[in-house]
């Protein structure tokens, strides 16, 4: 018993230590985080301040900023940094094969790869946005939602996950057809952040536009979680909304699947 | 001098010889920034349509201020920002020895070694954004604003190009600078609006520190002010003064940086 507990406080001292080593870094890269945070807060105070009305696309200013910091908690779940490009990267320059040669499913190992890294850094930056979120708190008075809305909230966060992992896994797949896809990938990513809502909330943009997006999977990746928080969707619509998200869940599961298998036809493991 | 200046146009004949080399690549990455300037279009557009002022500015002045803001990062991007990443990543290499062995000013080679011909088309589009704004808004040709805008434009630009190379000499210290490119986005958040927002009771000193102390909210702020609305003599004074200063501590920063350069690991 205290053999194990002494081997993970050791664990966890080394992780303190590796951490702390860059301190410096670290602290000047939590400061500059917020920069964008208060700019956004300070820009829509400044547009409902010159708007003359109470309510922008059915947003109060309140809900509008609270919507604005709820997309962080959506964006700490589904964003996947540098998996399409790793899997396009392993695929181009061969060391794809060392999951061929063993026993083990390469979207599998990365999903909990994935997911274990998603574990740590939500811990490690639950802190300062415990923070921000406690600085704001002015921004969510009485916008707390009840047991039931909260269990929708932390389902579309835990599907929000899979949709940004399959969405990125199928997107690297893409390297089995194409040599060089990071620009692709710039492409995808910048159009992602638009189409996600992750600038302002996708009603903003008014029939057509919004409804075609509700549509889409990448709304999962930051709206609408955050609108489900505020309670933008209830009821029938709720329902509805995470059973598109899970039905999206499963096209994309399938899809990188798909893509997969087919790329391992014409895959050649030159390399490596 | 002319030795730097054909240095320098060889350096940028180089940059344009290795994107041609990769020309679908190079169209990608113009296609990126132009739907990215279409992305920020349809967001200020769509803030428009539902308010009349943003900080008292209108839609055409606040335009205009995007297209000042967008025209001067893209001086930054193309001709310093990929240079200061790679410093950072050279000094954690202890590639950096190679640079301060040639026999030519440690902070021209460092930062102006690589013209980003991808990220050029942007000053035009910037620029076009602008026109635009002035013409929709009928403003009248003035000598003396127009002048003074260039001038303070060049030191707007003169501003960031000091924080830049401050924010990536301290890579010499933390040495695992995180990406030098995202620190440098998160630092411009802050001026990618006008000074008029930093309102309230925490704000107001917020934006008090950034526009006296860290000069980065007078970057685009002061030229954008000048040409379109009310001339501030003060603030003119101010923008000239940080500038030749940042830029005079920016190569001190640089050069003490240089003199802690441990060259490890090379």
């Amino acid at each position: 018993m205290w053999r194990t507990l002494r081997k993970y406080v050791n664990i966890f001292r080394v992780s303190l230590i590796e951490r702390t080593a860059y301190r410096g870094d670290f602290l000047l890269g939590t400061i500059l985080r917020f920069f964008p945070v208060i700019t956004t807060i300070l820009l829509w105070t400044a547009v409902f301040k010159g708007a003359g009305q109470s309510r922008i696309a059915g947003f109060s200013e309140q809900r509008m900023i609270a919507y604005l910091l709820l997309i962080h908690i959506s964006r700490m779940f589904s964003s996947m940094p540098g998996l399409s490009a790793g899997i396009a990267h392993d695929i181009r320059d061969g060391t794809l094969k060392k999951y061929l040669l063993q026993p083990l499913d390469m979207i599998g190992y990365l999903l909990s790869y994935r997911a274990a890294h998603k574990v740590a850094y939500i811990t490690t930056s639950a802190g300062p946005y415990a923070g921000l979120f406690l600085f704001c708190s002015g921004y969510f008075v009485g916008l707390w939602p009840d047991a039931l809305t909260l269990l929708a909230y932390i389902a579309s966060l835990l599907l929000a996950f899979l949709i940004g992992f399959y969405f990125e896994a199928a997107m690297g797949m893409a390297g089995f057809w194409f040599l060089e896809v990071t620009s692709l990938l710039w492409v995808v990513n910048t159009v992602n952040y638009f189409v996600s809502g992750q600038m302002f909330p996708l009603d903003l943009l008014g029939p057509p536009w919004d409804t075609l997006l509700k549509w889409l999977p990448f709304q999962y990746l930051a709206y609408f979680p955050a609108v489900v928080f505020l309670r933008e969707v209830q009821g029938r619509a709720l329902v509805e909304g995470l059973l598109l998200e899970l039905a999206w869940t499963v096209v994309l599961i399938l899809l990188s699947r798909w893509l997969f298998a087919r790329g391992l036809r014409r895959y050649s493991a030159y390399g490596g | 001098m002319i030795r730097y200046l054909r240095l320098f146009i060889a350096f940028a004949r180089f940059g344009l010889a290795t994107e041609m080399a990769f020309r679908a690549n190079f169209l990608v990455k113009l296609l990126v920034e132009v739907l990215w300037l279409g992305i920020l279009l349809v967001f200020y557009w769509k803030l428009f349509e539902n308010t009349s002022s943003i900080g008292g500015w209108g839609r055409s002045e606040y335009f205009f201020f995007v297209g000042c803001h967008y025209t001067l990062t893209g001086i930054v991007e193309t001709f310093f920002l990929t240079n200061c990443v790679e410093f950072a990543e050279l000094v954690r290499s202890g590639d950096l020895d190679t640079y301060l062995l040639k026999p030519i000013d440690e902070q021209f080679l460092v930062s102006c070694r690589w013209i980003d011909w991808s990220t050029l088309p942007n000053i035009a589009q910037g620029t076009l954004i602008m026109t635009i704004a002035l013409r929709v808004m009928g403003w009248i040709f003035d000598p003396v604003r127009f002048v003074l805008f260039v001038v303070l434009f060049v030191c707007g630009c003169a501003l960031a190009y000091s924080f830049l190379l401050i924010l990536s000499s301290m890579a010499v210290w933390l040495v695992r600078n995180q990406n030098v490119m995202e620190m440098w986005w998160l630092f411009t958040t802050l001026m990618r609006y006008p000074r008029a927002i930093y309102e309230g009771p925490w704000a107001r000193p917020f934006g008090l520190f950034f526009t006296f102390v860290v000069p980065v909210l007078i970057v685009v702020n002061v030229p954008a002010d000048t040409l379109i609305r009310a001339l501030q003599p003060w603030f003119i004074a101010w923008t000239m003064i940080a500038a030749a200063l940042m830029l005079v501590v920016s190569r001190r920063f640089f050069r003490r940086a240089l003199q802690s350069y441990r060259s490890a690991s090379s």
